[in-house]
This record gives structure tokens, C-alpha cells and sequence, in this order.
């Protein structure tokens, strides 16, 4: 693997490893992406950031490639004329307005007319009526779209967002969702990191799911769906007698697993709505009152980890 | 929906830059920025206080009775206050502040992800530290040494021109120096303090060898030289050591400060 495998697609990782003392970050990774919206998906602490500031050059590889359209993004200031970035830090310069920072933004860029720039970035984000308040009294969502103003000021043709939507409220993440698929259309490349599954499946195309710093999964958003759909699912069944309870679950097929607990029984099936609808006939017709029924393995991290484990 | 979009892709189209070559250089809209920046902080509003203090001593110290020992009084009081304390510290709190601050507060990334070459940024951020160094250091030398010896008999007033010159070339190496060392290190303004109390303030001094690696040293040279009078009473370096070393580190201070930025890598945070 070396810099000759480049394809010269928007972005591309070939082995990409980071690492912070004995703490590995990134392990191997290897993808590219083509334009359009790609979602990078995986939980808190899963190295999506450090990806992000691989690819936006803010940070070196431990090993392998990091390129944009073909060339090492490490060290090199020009393909900030490709790429935007809207990193994940809140904290902005709070003596500059909107418009200040915007037009900063573009001025930096060498951009003949700085101040129409910002003006068309700042009506794209929807943010004109706040642009010439200082940008100390920002709110959250405020400030996301003021950093994506600034990313898009030059027009790049790769934009990296890091949790754009933290902070934004129904609406605003409506609005950037259609802004970001819009630039989508238009031939761009995007790519955005998320730890909310929604987020990703309403936007992403593709979706790169990373867990552990590892590429657990990627391709089409339905593919990656059905994997964290049909895997075993696991409930904890508190009721009247949990002993027949697991006996008529068994001899009805609704699981292939019961083991009686401490805090009732814990039940795993592979068929997630499928087990919500029978079990309340099981039940019923074994004259088991049932108390409660709850999922115990749907946080996040747990499909992540299934995924992993794959 | 597809309505909503349409108009949102067509901004987005909109958003394209006007073409036809680069506009300006960014070095302007940095210096101008970054003295917004230095001049709206706090930080700032103390190194102005902190001025004040060789001002009312001189004043003071004149207002003395006695005649005697004037010179001595006011080499003893450029030296000891303005070179030893004033100089370094107002050096450190600017020069650590003009790239420092966003390095603390993680606004850094929002001036590395442009295409401006490194040393472009070094060069407005050094600018502005040292010309608003320069600009609150050279008239308070001057004017401290002008209240210590103007009008005097017997004392030489070479003195104040020689330690404003001094100070000047001072003020330019520490700063940067302390530029340098934001980018090297997030703990630039404790590190700095350390530097000035104990290298420049103590060890430094204590041979004839690692008085060619202190800055207080070159002031101090190139205000006798400039000056005629003996302030360092023999122990001093060479006027010509001093300016050489002074551009040396100052050259080197630069070099590493552009070289570290090049290199800068900042995380997400996430």
C-alpha cells in the first residue's frame, strides 16, 4: 500500500492508523469516498473525529494514506481550496460577528468579494437576521450554522462536518439536512459524523460505521439497517410466573434462548417485532400475567458492538 | 418537500465565489483580526497598568531629595525594573497572546483550514505583537529615562536614549521568542514565566558563557554601546556579540514558530 494505489477519488484512506501513546484511535482503515452525502456513524469515543481531522489535514496519520483528489492532505494548505471543514468545537471567536467571521472566513480564501461571499453563505445556512450579532450570544444551533457558513464560503467541493446537528433544533436540522443533500446534488462530496442513527439514515447515502476505531461496517444505508435489525435482540419478561412463562416462549418458537434471572427472565429472539407481538398471546394463553417487557440490548452500542462481532 | 429543496440547492449554487483571480493577500485581514483580538483583551488592559509602575518610580526617585548617585539611582532602576521585569513580562503577555490564545481556545482551526502558507500567519501574528510591544515599550523607556536623568547635572543623559534602543532590540527578540513558544507548547505562558524568572533573571547571569544566550544581556550591551555609559560595570557582552546573537535568535524563534505550524495537528475533539 502506498501513495501509487491513490485512485485520485474526493477522499480516499488506504490503512489509515492513528494512534496516542498505546491508545489506538484509528485502526487500518480503508475507504474512499465518491460525491455525495456519507454518514460516519459509531458512538461516542469511536475515533470519528479523529478521521475528520485526518482527512481535513489537521492531524497526521501514525501510518497509511490520507489523501484529497489524490494528494496527501498532511502538511499540504492547499486543499483547503477543496475542502471545508466544520469542526466539532463550539468555541468561535466572540469579538467578530457572523458576518465578521464569515467574511474572514472568505478573506482568508482570497476571495475577490468577501462580503457577497459571506452574504450568499449566510442566507444558504438561513442565519441573516442573527449575522450581525456578535457571535458570543450565539446559541448552540446558531453556532453550528455559522462554522457551516464559514466552511462553505469558498464553495469547496469536499465539505467535512463533524456533528453538525448537535444543537439544532427540528427544524434547523431539517433545513441543514436539505442544504447539505442539495449540495449533494450539485456534485459535492460530503461527509459528516454522527452518533445518532436517524441522523445518518435520513442523509447519508453511504454510511461508514465505525466502532472501536475500527471500520465496522459501510455501504448502502439499507444494508447497514437490515444488519442491525435481523441480529438476536434481547428482553428482560418480568410477570406472574416466569418458569411457565419461558416454557410456553420455548415451545412456541418466539425465542431460541430464556434464562430465569434475578430480575426476571431474560429472553433473546431474533425476530425484534415479531417477539413484541406474541408474547403478550403467549402469555395470555398460558395464564401468565405479564408486568413488564423490556429490550435490554437496544442502546446504540450494543448494535455497534453486534456489528463489530459480526 | 422538493420545493424546499429547490430553493436550498439553488443558494447553495449561489454560493460559489465570484471568479477571476485571487483577491488580496489574507495578511492584512489576519493583522487586523488578530490586533481586534489582542486589543479586546483583558490581558491587555494589565499590561497597560503594569506600565504605569516604572513611570511613578522614576517620578518618584526624582522627587528625592539629594543630588548623589543619581546615575547609579537610574541605571539601577532601568536595569533592575524596565529590563529585568517590564520587558520580559509585557513581551510574554503579547507575544504569547497573538497566536496563544486561539491555540488555547481551539480558534486556531478555524485559520488553519484556509490555504494560507504558515509562514504568512507567523508573519501578521509577529507583526502585531511587535509593533503593539514595541509601541507601549519604547515610550515608557523613554519616558521613564527621561524623568530619571533630562535636565541633570552630571548625569548622562545617553542613558534613556541607550536603554530605549536597548529595550527595543530586547523587546523584539523576546517576542519572538514567546511567539514561538505558543506554538510549541500550550503551556507557553508558564513555561515563559519560568524562562524570564529563572534563565534571564538568574542563571543566565552567572557566567561569562550563558551571558551570549540572554536577552536581558543583548539590552543591556546595546545600551551601553548606544549610550557611552558603563551599565553593566564590565561584566557585559560585546555589542557586536549582542546584535548578532539578537538576530540569530530572533531568526531562529521565527523558524521554529513557522516550522511548528506548518506541522500544527489539532484533534476534533469528539
Amino acid at each position: 500500500m502506498d501513495a501509487s494505489s491513490l485512485t485520485g477519488a474526493p477522499v480516499e484512506l488506504i490503512g489509515v492508523s492513528r494512534w496516542y501513546g498505546n491508545v489506538v484511535a484509528v485502526n487500518e482503515i480503508t475507504f474512499s469516498l465518491a460525491p455525495g452525502v456519507t454518514g460516519l456513524l459509531g458512538p461516542n469515543g469511536a475515533g470519528k473525529s479523529t478521521l475528520l481531522s485526518m482527512i481535513a489535514g489537521l492531524l497526521p496519520p501514525s501510518a497509511g494514506i490520507v489523501s484529497v483528489e489524490g494528494r496527501p492532505a498532511w502538511r499540504d494548505p492547499s486543499i483547503y481550496r477543496r475542502i471545508g471543514l466544520v469542526p466539532e468545537r463550539e468555541s468561535l471567536p466572540g469579538y467578530l460577528t457572523g458576518r465578521g467571521f464569515v467574511e474572514y472566513a472568505a478573506r482568508l480564501h482570497r476571495i475577490r468579494d468577501p462580503r457577497a461571499a459571506a452574504a450568499r453563505a449566510i442566507e444558504a445556512v438561513a442565519l441573516e437576521d442573527a449575522a450581525d450579532r456578535s457571535i458570543g450570544g450565539y446559541s448552540k444551533g446558531m453556532r453550528q450554522r455559522i462554522k457551516v457558513a464559514s466552511a462553505l464560503v469558498h464553495d469547496p467541493a469536499i465539505l467535512v462536518l463533524d456533528e453538525p446537528f448537535n444543537g439544532m433544533d427540528p427544524r434547523q436540522r431539517l433545513h441543514m439536512m436539505d442544504l447539505l443533500r442539495a449540495m449533494a446534488a450539485d456534485g459535492r462530496t460530503i461527509l459528516f459524523s454522527s452518533h445518532i442513527l436517524e441522523e445518518v439514515e435520513r442523509l447519508g447515502e453511504r454510511i461508514l460505521v465505525v466502532v472501536a476505531g475500527r471500520l465496522a461496517a459501510s455501504g448502502d444505508y439499507r444494508e447497514i439497517r437490515r444488519l442491525m435489525t435481523d441480529r438476536p435482540h434481547a428482553f428482560t419478561v418480568r410477570s406472574s410466573a416466569d418458569r411457565r412463562l419461558a416454557a410456553a416462549l420455548l415451545d412456541a418458537d418466539a425465542v431460541f434462548g430464556v434464562e430465569l434471572t434475578e430480575a426476571g427472565l431474560a429472553a433473546r429472539s431474533e425476530d425484534f417485532g415479531g417477539f413484541g407481538r406474541s408474547i403478550a398471546r403467549i402469555a395470555r394463553s398460558a395464564g401468565v400475567t405479564l408486568f413488564e417487557v423490556v429490550p435490554t440490548d437496544e442502546s446504540l452500542e450494543s448494535v455497534f458492538s453486534y456489528l463489530v462481532r459480526r | 418537500m422538493s420545493g424546499g429543496q429547490g430553493g436550498v440547492a439553488s443558494r447553495a449554487a449561489d454560493a460559489r465565489p465570484a471568479t477571476g483571480g485571487p483577491g488580496p493577500r489574507p495578511f492584512g485581514a489576519i493583522v487586523r483580526a488578530t490586533t481586534r483580538a489582542l486589543l479586546g483583551r483583558r490581558r491587555t488592559i494589565l499590561v497597560l497598568l503594569f506600565l504605569l509602575v516604572p513611570i511613578l518610580l522614576s517620578l518618584l526617585a526624582r522627587a528625592m531629595p539629594g543630588t548623589e548617585a543619581r546615575e547609579e539611582i537610574a541605571i539601577g532602576l532601568l536595569d533592575n525594573l524596565v529590563v529585568r521585569v517590564v520587558l520580559p513580562l509585557v513581551s510574554l503577555l503579547i507575544g504569547t497572546a497573538v497566536l496563544g490564545a486561539e491555540v488555547d481556545d481551539g480558534t486556531i482551526v478555524f485559520l488553519l483550514v484556509n490555504p494560507v502558507p504558515r509562514w504568512e500567519i507567523v508573519a501578521a501574528k509577529l507583526l502585531v505583537a511587535e509593533v503593539v510591544t514595541l509601541a507601549l515599550l519604547v515610550p515608557v523607556t523613554a519616558l521613564s529615562g527621561a524623568i530619571l536623568v533630562a535636565g541633570l547635572p552630571g548625569v548622562d543623559a545617553g542613558i534613556a536614549t541607550g536603554f530605549t534602543v536597548g529595550v527595543a532590540v530586547g523587546a523584539a527578540v523576546y517576542v519572538a521568542i514567546f511567539v514561538a513558544m505558543s506554538v510549541v507548547t500550550s503551556r507557553a505562558l508558564v513555561l515563559g514565566l519560568g524562562y524570564v524568572l529563572i534563565w534571564e533573571g538568574f542563571l543566565a547571569s552567572l557566567f561569562a558563557g550563558t551571558r551570549n544566550l540572554s536577552v536581558r544581556e543583548y539590552t543591556l550591551s546595546i545600551a551601553q554601546a548606544v549610550s557611552g555609559v558603563d551599565i553593566t560595570a564590565g561584566q557585559g557582552i560585546a555589542p557586536a556579540v549582542a546584535v548578532v546573537m539578537s538576530v540569530v535568535v530572533f531568526v531562529g524563534a521565527v523558524v521554529v514558530a513557522i516550522r511548528r505550524l506548518g506541522s500544527f495537528s489539532v484533534t476534533g475533539g469528539g
